[in-house]
């Protein structure tokens, strides 16, 4: 009996303590908070942290609070999920892959809306970032951590397997060629795997100057088709499976799940985003070496496109917030902030600005593999083919890709009987997206 | 005995609150799947389109049809595979040897991980590239067993993982059931000349039959509902779809490709089925379950 009122005591002590820290930020109602949900995992994740500290504390009148919220699609199925439960966060990472969801969504506020004329020069983001997120000219969301996809090279398995460590693969057929003679070495069981699949499948048509979905990528109007099922896109799944038939390909799963293989020397290259050249250079214990993405001969010259993800301003703040967001957006793309963002991670810095000043600072000269995407997509053709893709349910149609590209290189569905599948599905994803907003 | 409340109110009063979280959390959402399950919903849920039952009709598909056969083998494998081995470690951990309070907590312990670690850790055991247990297959067999590429080897070791996960729960409860046959049947039977399989067929398990009953329903749930964070860690569903159980779709449909409607319609189904397994279990088993 006695026990059970020590206990009864102990639960309304808690309860009585929690009221009041419950009450207490009356107190401090001076500082603004800013909640920022963002997918930044491993080595990115202390990168973040850096420039809120950084920024949090030049204002004390401002706390913005960022919070790993998973990966990117679980990011975007929260702040959706909390914006529809009438709680959104202020600030949401959202990966290019949901920048038509975004628009279409209704819960955000544009940046151009909370912009103050004249405090950031927009003339002064690196273009192909901003054509990929501009919507008439106009930018939606705050351009943040832009990416493209790269090469990765093993050269010291290169030196083992007797080939020329400065010359990777520039087209396919070099891929499968160097590729069978690392695996006939014995080097490696393999000889290349991708990160983020389905993105790659996207690169190949931006490179290639080939759309990815009619209306111009869904550009110009909604899309109603993807193409992938046309002549190029069975053209690259048939490759990739051919290569995998033969050993060189190896199918390396979603997202980061293939830097793995190739930082244990199980695979001698890699296609991946820019974004892991910081974390690969550290770990790897061999010589990193970075080229432009293989390409197919015979097909006209585009560009990489970019991926990666921007910052989305959600509806439902007070004004002194959108105040306090935006200061943090101007803070971003401060050449300084831009460049170390740069530094720590390998994504593009986000102005021309930022550039310059690694490049003044010998940054790119002491770090080649940091420059191989920029020259890659800065030598690119600027063609509305390669300005990305916009698909409302871009996620679910990455996915029923991805499924394609598994049951081919698996060797259950031909290359063309996997993108008719695919096909399919994704243009029944868009059909029914597309009533939804008709 | 009897004892009576003071107050015919008193009773509704006290169940209140779980009557409460119940509606609040069960009952209410519920409804709200049921109804959202005629719509087709927008990402954001600003906007609804009425389909009637196009979402029901839209789960005859052969993608729907592989979540539910994958559901059941992994399932079927999980429960058979899960008990069989279970019953046999319980035995084990039931002989009276040095030591023994060590090797129980050893065969518990798993249970205690939350899925999410239990997937990194066999995710990280079975990695097709830098994995322990790839390599020694690699070494004995000279052939590297890839679950990113290869659908059943992927199936296999998600049932591995999933079985592994619950061996601790299903020891527990049938050390428990065994521990509460009374010694003297088992010396009557051992003096009247049974041997050790006798003994174990004509009295340990059939007086252990209501602890398998109840964790064969439990393991059934289990391989139904709660494998998903091993799913999601591991293998998210492939490669081409080889281990979407039918509540890993209803997830990747609802929250990633944001398809509300259809997810409802998913979960509807979805509870249909195990409400009526359930009952099934709970009817036929009455017919041969032996309880003291």
């Amino acid at each position: 009996m006695k026990k059970s009122r020590c206990l009864m005591c102990l639960l309304v002590g808690l309860l009585v303590t929690g009221l009041v820290v419950g009450m207490t930020p009356t107190v401090s109602e001076a500082v603004t908070k800013i909640s920022f949900w963002h997918a930044m995992s491993a080595k990115r994740m202390p990168a973040v942290n850096r420039i809120v500290e950084g920024f949090n504390a030049e204002h004390p009148d401002i706390q913005v609070e960022p919070q790993f919220s998973g990966k990117y699609k679980e990011v975007l199925a929260k702040a959706i999920a909390a914006a529809r439960g009438g709680s959104p966060p202020h600030i949401v990472q959202v990966y290019e892959v949901g920048t038509q969801t975004m628009l279409d969504s209704g819960a955000i506020v544009p940046v151009f809306e909370i912009a103050k004329a004249g405090e950031i020069d927009w003339g002064d983001i690196i273009v192909p970032i901003k054509d990929y997120y501009a919507v008439g000219g106009k930018l939606y969301s705050m351009p943040f951590n832009s990416s493209t996809s790269i090469l990765y090279y093993n050269k010291d398995l290169f030196k083992q397997a007797g080939l020329d460590p400065n010359k990777p693969p520039s087209t396919f057929a070099e891929m499968e060629e160097i590729g069978g003679k690392i695996v006939k070495s014995g080097v490696a069981p393999n000889a290349v795997s991708f990160g983020w699949p389905d993105w790659q499948f996207e690169q190949m048509h931006t490179l290639h100057k080939q759309f990815y979905a009619n209306n111009e990528n869904g550009r110009s109007a909604r899309a109603t088709t993807v193409l992938g099922n046309q002549e190029f896109g069975v053209k690259v799944v048939s490759e990739w499976t051919k290569w995998a038939e033969k050993g060189v390909f190896i199918y390396g799963g979603p997202e980061y799940s293939a830097n793995k293989a190739f930082l244990a020397g199980k695979i001698a290259m890699l296609y991946q985003s820019t974004s892991s050249v910081g974390s690969i250079s550290k770990a790897a214990k061999f010589e990193v070496g970075t080229s432009f993405l293989p390409r197919l001969e015979g097909y006209q010259k585009g560009n990489s496109v970019i991926g990666g993800a921007t910052l989305w301003t959600m509806k439902g703040h007070s004004q002194k917030e959108y105040d306090a967001i935006w200061e943090f957006y101007k803070y971003l793309v401060r050449p300084e902030v831009s460049a170390q963002w740069h530094r720590d991670t390998g994504y593009f810095p986000s102005t021309n600005t930022a550039v310059k000043l690694l490049m003044d600072q010998g940054w790119f000269s002491e770090n080649p593999n940091h420059v191989t995407a920029f020259l890659q997509i800065l030598t690119g053709i600027k063609v509305p083919e390669s300005q990305g893709v916009r698909l409302g349910p871009f996620v679910a149609i990455r996915q029923a890709f991805k499924t394609a590209l598994e049951k081919s290189v698996q060797g259950q569905l031909t290359p063309k009987a996997a993108m008719e599948e695919y096909a399919a599905e994704a243009n029944k994803l868009l059909k029914e997206y597309g009533e939804l907003y008709q | 005995m009897q004892s009576k409340f003071p107050s015919r109110l008193l009773p509704y009063l006290l169940l209140s609150p779980s009557i409460v979280i119940v509606i609040v959390f069960l009952i209410i959402p519920s409804l709200q799947s049921l109804y959202l399950s005629f719509f087709r919903v927008s990402p954001f849920g600003d906007r609804l389109i009425y389909v009637a039952i196009d979402n029901f009709t839209n789960l005859l598909t052969p993608d729907y049809l592989n979540s539910f056969i994958v559901t059941v083998v992994f399932t079927g494998a999980v429960v058979v595979v899960g008990l069989v081995v279970c019953l046999a470690l319980a035995l084990a951990a039931n002989q009276k040897v040095a030591g023994i309070g060590l090797y129980r907590t050893g065969l518990i312990w798993p249970y205690a991980l939350s899925p999410a670690v239990a997937g990194t850790i066999w995710a990280l055991v079975f990695d097709p590239s830098t994995g322990a247990f790839s390599y020694f297959i690699s070494l004995a067999s000279g052939a590297m067993p890839n679950w990113r590429t290869n659908g059943p080897f992927a199936v296999v070791v998600i049932t591995l993982a999933a079985t592994w996960k619950m061996v601790g729960y299903n020891v527990i409860f049938f050390l428990a059931g065994l521990q509460t046959i009374p010694r003297e049947l088992i010396e009557a039977a051992e003096i009247d000349g049974a041997g050790p399989l006798k003994r174990f067929w004509n009295i340990t398990f059939p007086l252990l039959s209501p602890m398998t009953l109840f964790l064969l329903i439990m393991n059934t749930l289990y391989g139904f509902f709660q494998v998903f964070g091993l799913i999601d860690v591991m293998t998210e569903g492939g490669p081409a779809r080889a281990t979407e159980v039918l509540v890993y779709k209803l997830y990747y449909d609802g929250f990633i490709s944001l398809k509300t409607g259809y997810a409802s319609a998913q979960s509807i189904v979805l509870f249909a089925f195990v409400a009526g397994l359930t009952l099934l279990q709970f009817r036929f088993a009455k017919r041969w379950v032996f309880y003291q």
